[in-house]
């Protein structure tokens, strides 16, 4: 597939692959270290015809994306973690009522305010459920610039293919850094655009949520002659609120459902360097994500020039985790060490995905990144 | 080549930082991998800022320069050059705003301390202090003859507005004159 070169910032490689993924409406408040993402689209999108709100919070800037979804756009918000809490409910809100958006966190130190310039990986557990109920997330992290673009247009086309929201996490490190980036053609990135599902029989006849038990509820358009209710509260297939016992339990059962049967669909992974690991006692497997996976790359560099045979593998999928990849991989390599910008936020899910309890850990959560060297040390130090 | 890190340092607010973005661009251009990577804190004005700039042929993975490897550090304030100097690596070279930063008789020894007054040189030689950030740019190429300076020069000039070329053009000039009499 063709390419070309791009010299940018994470953040801004988001916003301009929400613009060529055809997102049309950025609501939003302006949260370091996520800002540059609002600044970028409020440039484009007027030039495309689209729309950029800055509103009064964090709060309004969901729910003005969860309207211009529910009118038809391909709509996106952008934060970091104190904007992530409160956008919870809203959050909630979307998956209960199967409305499609993305939203880019790029994760700082927390939590509440906590570090506002520094990069954490601390988010890793809120992304998997921002809001109370049952529902599954769909959370895909950038671990270089590149992705930064291709998980953003990722995440519109997951967002429209289950109907609900799309969490991209991005980090400090990875959202202010300011390189190269290799990326699909603008040409490309369009002719992968599915729009989501629309019913185009007799306005009598659309049920929207009364969709197959594994799928997303098909939700036309407002204010195309198509009219339906739409509720937090739990459901029937117009939408309007009841307490019916097997409507309650099928909705929640199909949130879960929609997104666990066709994980075929959302499931990303890099395996760098695991090509010659055959499971002998003295290789090495990192697991690692996001910039902290740069980190471990570099440091598999340094271990294989000293005669380590190591190799990382990084989900690009977070949530819903590669549990059975992980369980191959742990099932194989002895020597598993996991690195997070948090305490084992993302571990505790290897370790029950493993079933295995003897995993090592480095860990930082004093906002500063985790250097190669410090990788190779640990490594050398507990294997 | 082998890779070249550089960190230019300051408070934020101080504009010295873009230098980066210009080094990186052009080392890309000529076909190499450039990683521009900035920390700052959540002060608005007067923090200390780093910014870590790596040029290699080689990919580049990890975005910051590792402590005690740095080449060549700038910095034109005292907070920002007393915090990251330690990340320069024995005998490297420190280029500081003598009025602003104060190294310690100590740090001589450790580092070729090289003091070059890049915002008085900005402001009164060339008339604008906002140029400190290119005259910057000239004495690190000089030092660390990282990038051909034409290409240098034309993605300097591609990321500033016509009406302002001349004078960096001309803050370019000064900032490498300065740069090679230090050197002589």
């Amino acid at each position: 597939m063709a390419t070309r070169e791009v010299i940018s910032t994470g953040n801004e490689l988001s916003a301009i692959a929400a613009v060529d993924a055809g997102c049309t409406f950025f609501g939003g408040y302006p949260l370091t270290p996520s800002s540059e993402v609002m600044h970028v689209i409020s440039d484009l999108l007027p030039k495309v015809g689209g729309t950029s709100i800055q509103m009064e919070d964090e709060i309004a800037g969901i729910c003005c994306v969860i309207g211009a979804a529910m009118a038809g756009s391909r709509a996106l918000t952008a934060t970091s973690g104190p904007g992530m809490s409160l956008k919870a409910e809203n959050l909630g809100l979307a998956q209960m009522a199967d409305v499609p958006l993305v939203c880019v966190n790029v994760m700082r130190g927390g939590p509440s305010t906590g570090l506002p310039t520094r990069v954490s990986q601390g988010d890793i557990k809120q992304a998997s459920n921002p809001s109370h109920g049952d529902y599954r997330s769909i959370t895909l992290c950038a671990g270089n610039l590149a992705e930064c673009y291709t998980e953003t247009v990722r995440a519109f086309n997951l967002a429209d293919r289950f109907m609900q929201p799309v969490i991209v996490l991005l980090d400090e490190t990875i959202g202010h850094m300011h390189g190269k980036a290799d990326l699909p053609t603008v040409e490309d990135v369009k002719a992968g655009i599915v729009p989501r599902k629309t019913f185009d029989g007799p306005a009598e006849e659309y049920f929207p949520y009364e969709c197959g038990p594994t799928e997303p509820a098909v939700l036309n358009p407002m204010f195309e002659g198509y009219r339906y209710h739409y509720t937090g509260l739990h459901h029937d297939k117009n939408g309007f609120p009841t307490e019916e016992i097997e409507t309650c339990r099928k909705l929640i059962q199909r949130l879960e459902d929609k997104v666990m049967a066709h994980q075929d669909e959302i499931e990303l992974n890099e395996e760098f360097m695991c090509d010659d690991l055959t499971g002998a006692d003295d290789e090495v497997l990192i697991i690692a994500y996001g910039s902290v996976s740069l980190a471990a790359k570099e440091a598999i560099r340094h271990l294989r020039a000293d005669g380590i045979k190591a190799g990382l593998f990084r989900p690009i999928t977070i949530w819903p985790s590669p549990a059975k990849r992980i369980a191959e991989l742990t099932g194989k390599i002895k020597n598993v060490l996991c690195v997070e910008l948090n305490i084992r936020q993302y571990t505790e899910e290897i370790e029950r995905a493993s079933s295995r309890l003897d995993l090592e850990g480095l860990y930082k959560v004093n906002g500063r990144a985790i250097s190669p060297h410090e990788i190779v040390s640990k490594v050398k130090e507990v294997f | 080549m082998a890779k070249t890190l550089m960190r230019f340092t300051g408070v934020g607010g101080q504009g010295v930082l873009l230098a980066g973005e210009i080094f990186a661009a052009a080392k890309i251009k000529t076909g190499g991998f450039g990683l521009k990577t900035a920390t700052y804190t959540s002060q608005v004005r007067g923090g200390p800022t780093v910014v870590d700039i790596q040029l290699d042929e080689e990919e580049i993975y990890y975005p910051y320069a590792n402590d005690g490897e740095v080449n060549f550090m700038l910095s034109v304030a005292d907070v920002s050059y007393q915090s990251f100097k330690d990340g320069v690596k024995e005998g490297g070279t420190i280029v500081i705003e003598p009025n602003l930063v104060h190294p310690t008789e100590e740090d001589r020894k450790i580092w070729n301390i090289v003091e070059i007054p890049i915002i008085t040189i900005a402001k009164e030689e060339v008339g604008n202090v906002i140029t400190q950030s290119v005259v910057a740019l000239a004495i690190a190429n000089t030092y660390m003859d990282a990038i051909e300076k034409q290409v240098l020069l034309d993605t300097m000039l591609s990321k500033v507005p016509a009406k302002v070329h001349e004078i960096n053009l001309k803050a370019y000039d000064l900032g490498e004159k300065y740069a090679k009499e230090q050197m002589a």
